[in-house]
């Protein structure tokens, strides 16, 4: 498993190289055990229990057992709480845009009483523990007696999703709007464009490549999210694949269905995966440019 | 600029009245909860009873909240030298020109990305297994047969199991906050340090370490409030309900409030209010006590 990445592109400097050996060698180990770590969950995925209990996960004696991944999905239930995300991740990143950029946008263009305090008040929350905010959430969620309805509760989720994503989202589109320069705006405003056009025709479609960013993350979160859903999803028909793999790993111990559970595991991380696998530079470069060093 | 209020108004309006509702309404309605007896956390304000500080002095005088408090300050504490001293680590090899950079760096971050819940199970299901586990193997291989038969899971074992599979997951982060503070840092200074004779480990601790100083603050703050939302790894990694050795005050707090757990004596919203408050000022502190410590650089570069 281990990525022999030694091969030979441009002309090497030996002693250069030999320096950094040790530097190689810790970071190869840590990069083989991530490796073998996800690499053996996959394989484990694919075999049988027997199999990996023998400890033969990786050899396939019996070969490859798709049929984990179909009952994983079918009987398993992940399928519903699969559904339950991507519809949850979805609408919350759409929202999120829609309300986050016209916010970030009037906060980084104009000066008006109370910007500066909205700003504070963003950067703040960001720091704040969920356990500051969920006892009142939860009783007022209670007490509107919508708990039983599957409709009214996927929406109250989907709106909490997007209420702890909104500090976040504003504050990061805000420092891509402000680094974005002011003449297209003069331009417009010259040939008689609306402040609220130029935004939806120009700005807003200029600051694209800071949107894809802040909506991958968001994605992210919002698929893996685990203590909300966990509290206000309280039956199998609402959860997310986090929760919900949670309550299949409880059961599955009893069960001894361990490649099944390895299956469920990798049907959960797979979107994110394959989303990272696409866009690892443009996360990692979101990354910090979120934060301010 | 009186022409665009009726733009800014409409702009701001759905951003600032949602973040009204999710935040600043509850984290307000917590800090008056705490200051209250409430039996049940649905219950209106009229049956609500004050009882001063009482919710507070309780919780301290409370064995098993002690045990969470001293376990989730052993995380920030332990934890956050290993993560803080292994990131850095990275971060440095990583920009001290390897090949591969970008692959490695892309592979270390990785974790961060899983969703907690597969990562804690990957470990717990398949490097600590007593039966088909890497660690297991390793050991084996390396002859070492008692240290092999170790159950990582059991109580004895159980908290620093947690607290490096956590890690693992969080060094990657922190490295790319690391990197991205060294790669500002001008490649001119260390043509100039090395053009004084200044070797590689004295660059770094004499230029590299200084000029991140505002990089450690981003870290730690980022460490703490990670931290102080800790739960996931505990629920996964106790057997029990409520485990000595992995509880953390988010979990005690999540079965005073809505589970039927072992830890509840005695069914009290305040008190989950109190936990809230408590975690909070202390990420809070921290935050002062680094920006005291620790002042922005003044340094250009």
């Amino acid at each position: 498993m281990a990525k022999e990445k030694k091969i030979v592109k441009d002309k090497i400097n030996w002693k250069k190289e030999l320096k950094l050996a040790p530097g190689y060698i810790i970071i190869l180990l840590w990069v083989a055990f991530t490796l073998m770590l996800l690499g053996w969950i996959l394989a484990a995925s694919l075999s049988t229990t027997m199999d990996i209990f023998a400890g033969k996960a990786l050899k396939f004696p019996t070969g490859l057992h798709f049929e984990n991944y179909a009952k994983a999905w079918g009987s398993g239930g992940v399928a519903t709480f699969f559904m339950n995300s991507l519809l949850y991740s979805v609408i919350s990143c759409t929202l999120l845009i829609l309300i986050c950029a016209p916010a970030a946008y009037v906060l980084a263009r104009f000066t008006f009483i109370g910007n500066k305090i909205i700003q504070t008040g963003f950067v703040s929350a960001m720091g704040v523990p969920i356990t500051m905010i969920v006892l009142p959430l939860f009783c007022l969620v209670a007490n509107m007696g919508i708990l039983n309805n599957v409709v009214a509760s996927k929406a109250t989720l989907i709106f909490l999703y997007i209420g702890i994503n909104i500090p976040y989202t504003t504050i990061f589109l805000l420092t891509f709007f402000a680094n974005l320069s002011r003449t297209y705006e003069e331009a417009a405003a010259i040939d008689g464009c609306p402040p609220v056009k130029t935004f939806w025709k120009i700005m807003f479609l200029m600051a694209q490549s800071g949107i894809v960013t802040v909506t991958i993350f968001n994605f992210i979160n919002i698929w893996n999210e685990y203590f909300l859903s966990l509290i206000f999803a309280n039956s199998d028909e609402l959860r997310p694949v986090a929760v919900g793999l949670y309550g299949m790993l409880q059961s599955m111990q009893y069960t001894g269905n361990w490649a099944g559970m390895f299956a469920a595991v990798v049907i959960v991380f797979l979107p994110t995966f394959i989303l990272y696998i696409f866009l690892s530079e443009k996360i990692i470069g979101g990354v910090t440019g979120g934060i301010k060093g | 600029m009186k022409k665009n209020k009726g733009m800014i108004i409409g702009f701001l309006a759905p951003a600032v009245l949602i973040f009204l509702a999710v935040f600043l309404y509850p984290i307000v309605r917590t800090v008056i909860m705490s200051f209250f007896k409430i039996s049940s956390v649905t219950d209106s304000v009229d049956l609500w009873k004050f009882v001063g500080i009482e919710n507070y002095q309780k919780l301290f005088a409370t064995d098993i909240f002690r045990t969470s408090m001293m376990n989730i300050g052993k995380i920030w504490l332990l934890g956050g030298i290993i993560v803080m001293t292994v990131s850095l680590l990275f971060a440095v090899i990583l920009t001290s020109g390897i090949r591969g950079k970008k692959i490695f760096r892309a592979i270390i971050y990785l974790p961060n990305i899983v969703s907690a819940v597969a990562l804690a199970t990957m470990w717990l299901q398949y490097v600590y297994s007593p039966k088909f586990g890497l660690l297991k193997n390793v050991l084996d291989k390396l002859g070492l047969h008692e240290l092999a038969k170790t159950q990582w899971t059991a109580p004895d074992h159980v908290f620093w199991a947690l607290l490096f599979a956590y890690c693992f997951g969080m060094i990657g982060y922190h490295m790319l906050i690391w990197m991205s503070g060294i790669e500002r840092i001008s490649p001119d200074f260390y043509e100039a340090a090395t053009l004084d004779g200044a070797n590689k480990i004295n660059q770094f601790r004499y230029m590299t370490l200084p000029l991140l100083k505002g990089v450690f603050k981003t870290n730690i703050t980022m460490w703490s409030v990670s931290t102080a939302g800790f739960f996931v790894w505990s629920q996964l990694f106790s057997s029990v309900t409520a485990n000595k050795a992995t509880i953390v005050p988010v979990q005690y707090m999540y079965s005073q409030i809505f589970g039927a757990g072992n830890a509840v004596t005695e069914r009290n919203a305040g008190y989950g209010a109190a936990i809230g408050i408590i975690l909070c000022i202390c990420v809070v502190l921290i935050f002062t006590i680094c920006n005291a410590l620790v002042k922005d650089d003044d340094l250009e570069f």
